[in-house]
């Protein structure tokens, strides 16, 4: 238990501090006034709306994850990681809210078609991702470790 | 038989020993989030985060509908076909029901799109229901949420203090909130204040600095770019003339005790309640007045009224708050109709500063006639002390927001 707890920490504060740097970028990337491409499958929005106050949740959120891996078994300090996740999940969710309601209208003007083509459809979806939607995956994990400490809860039978 | 206080104090201690089972109160996660969303360190970081995820939602949303959909609908077949079917084109009744269009080279030109056409059936109908209604329905989904999640109560917790200053408490942000999806209830909503001073200094903040919700959708629509620094400039003089009328309107603003409740998973026949009830007050009250102020507008405009009143009063709008002399018409017609308003701004050429002030302008200008007619309701004492306050805010804060463009080098 105490090794998987060990573990847990080790891969928040990574996770941390990936995201930290994550926000960090956003704001430097908002504040250049452009935007960023890494790889083909990063890009920082330069919007003062997803990048500048999108990176500020990022930053707060790496800093949560930071902060609640010391006594990472303390359930005040496991509400932070858990709440950091959470963060990333509103701005990730938000994302992808919005690449799901761009990609169903067809783009041309007019009289055109009312819905986007297929091709075009799946296109939407294909990288390069917002740094939330590519830290979402790894903050999942957080919810391993909430059915690991329900089930821990029931098993000594203190579920408060 | 009579008990003196020890007794009494004795009998407690048996009756709860005999009634209550103590023990070591073990807090679960949920109780833990709880507590990490009212304090300050970790609540405000929540609270942004909350407020980003509302606005994100609401704008992909809205525009989803609004630009996907509604905008091709009544551009492309609705305007089209009434402009074609409607008779006697260039008459003062088609330009009051479908097109007031524009001279060009002495002839008679149709508008292209429905926000330049300000017809009834065509600007108020595409406002009323291609803008307003898809951002009033997320609107309402997204606070109905909160309020069921239990998030609602926590965020007046952590805002208390911050309201205090403003003579207000942490319940303050229910009306404030409700105002950004239509400032009739926003007003109604000041009752849960307890005392005049709060209900006053809060009806007249909301009437002045929230912008509802059919205003936020077209500003969505029509100035996205700018609508961070519009808001901007609202939020500011919310809190800065809240702190001045706390300063100077006589009265009590007292604590208030809350009962935060755990969070809860939100029911969807609560929900479903909620946003059905208020989506149809808002169809009830707030469309005819659209479509009403649409036509009201547009009788003004082909009497004169609105050119006669821009052209004396265009002085004071080009000097004094640094917009083109052109805004004066929308400025004036900003009282019947505030989004159509800032619809007739964006089709008026200025530099972005200009747009920005022309637009918190609009919004600060005066109520809409719904709210008007419903802060008549509350009291005409109220609302005279509360234009009175307009009157002051308008030329201070339209003059200021010109001199900090003139500062930077914006204006």
């Amino acid at each position: 238990m105490a090794e998987q707890s060990a573990g847990g920490a080790i891969y928040f504060a990574i996770l941390g501090i990936v995201t930290t740097a994550f926000g960090l970028a956003d704001l430097l990337v908002t504040a250049s006034g452009s935007e960023f491409a890494y790889g083909g499958i990063l890009e920082i929005p330069g919007d003062i709306f997803r990048g500048g106050w999108g990176g500020i949740i990022l930053l707060f959120a790496g800093i949560f994850y930071l902060s609640g891996i010391r006594n990472f078994d303390d359930i005040h300090q496991f509400a932070k990681v858990v709440m950091a996740s959470i963060l990333i999940w509103v701005v990730a969710g938000c994302d992808i809210f919005a690449m799901i309601t761009e990609s169903i209208p067809s783009s041309s003007e007019e009289t055109g078609p009312w819905f986007n083509t297929l091709p075009d459809f799946i296109a939407a979806y294909a990288p390069p991702y917002a740094p939330a939607v590519l830290l979402l995956p790894f903050s999942l994990v957080v919810i391993y470790y909430i059915r690991k400490r329900a089930s821990g809860e029931e098993g000594s039978g203190n579920s408060s | 038989m009579k008990l003196n206080t020890g007794e009494r104090w004795d009998l407690i201690d048996r009756i709860s020993k005999e009634t209550v089972t103590f023990g070591a109160y073990r807090h679960t996660l949920k109780d833990a989030i709880g507590e990490l969303t009212v304090k300050p360190m970790t609540g405000i970081p929540v609270a942004i985060a909350v407020m980003y995820g509302f606005w994100s939602v609401f704008g992909s949303f809205a525009g989803f509908f609004t630009d996907g959909f509604f905008v091709r609908l009544f551009d492309a077949y609705w305007l089209p076909w009434l402009q074609e079917v409607f008779p006697g084109q260039g008459e003062w009744l088609y330009a009051i029901m479908v097109d007031t269009g524009g001279i060009e080279s002495g002839e008679f030109v149709l508008s292209s799109n429905c926000l330049e056409s300000f017809g009834v059936l065509t600007s108020g109908l595409f406002v009323a229901i291609g803008v307003v209604l898809p951002a009033i329905i997320i609107f309402y989904l997204m606070l109905a949420l909160l309020e069921d999640i239990g998030y609602m109560p926590r965020l007046a917790v952590l805002l208390d203090t911050v309201l205090h200053r403003v003579g207000l408490h942490g319940y303050a942000i229910v009306p404030t909130i409700l105002s950004l999806g239509c400032n009739v209830p926003g007003v109604t909503a000041t009752r849960i204040l307890e005392t005049k001073k709060q209900r006053f200094i809060m009806m007249t903040l909301l009437a002045i600095f929230i912008p509802c919700g059919a205003q936020i959708g077209i500003m969505q629509d029509v100035v996205p770019d700018l609508m961070g620094w519009i808001l901007l400039y609202l939020i500011i003089g919310y809190f800065v003339f809240g702190y001045i009328l706390n300063k100077i309107v006589p009265g009590k603003a007292p604590e208030f005790l809350i009962d935060v409740p755990p969070y809860r998973r939100p029911l969807l026949s609560n929900i479903g309640k909620k946003v059905g009830g208020r989506v149809r007050g808002f169809f009830v009250v707030a469309i005819p007045f659209v479509l009403l102020g649409c036509a009201i507008v547009g009788v003004l405009y082909q009497l004169g009224v609105i050119q006669f009143l821009g052209d004396t009063l265009a002085p004071v709008f080009v000097g004094w708050f640094g917009v083109p002399k052109e805004t004066a018409g929308p400025l004036i017609a900003a009282f019947l109709r505030k989004d159509l308003a800032v619809a007739q701004l964006s089709a008026i050429t200025m530099t972005p500063y200009q747009m920005i002030t022309a637009v918190v302008l609009v919004s600060i200008y005066f109520p809409c006639v719904a709210t008007f007619a419903m802060m008549l309701k509350e009291g005409w004492k109220e609302l005279i002390g509360s234009l009175a306050v307009l009157a002051v805010v308008v030329f201070t804060y339209g003059g200021l927001i010109h001199l900090i463009g003139i500062l930077l080098g914006v204006a």
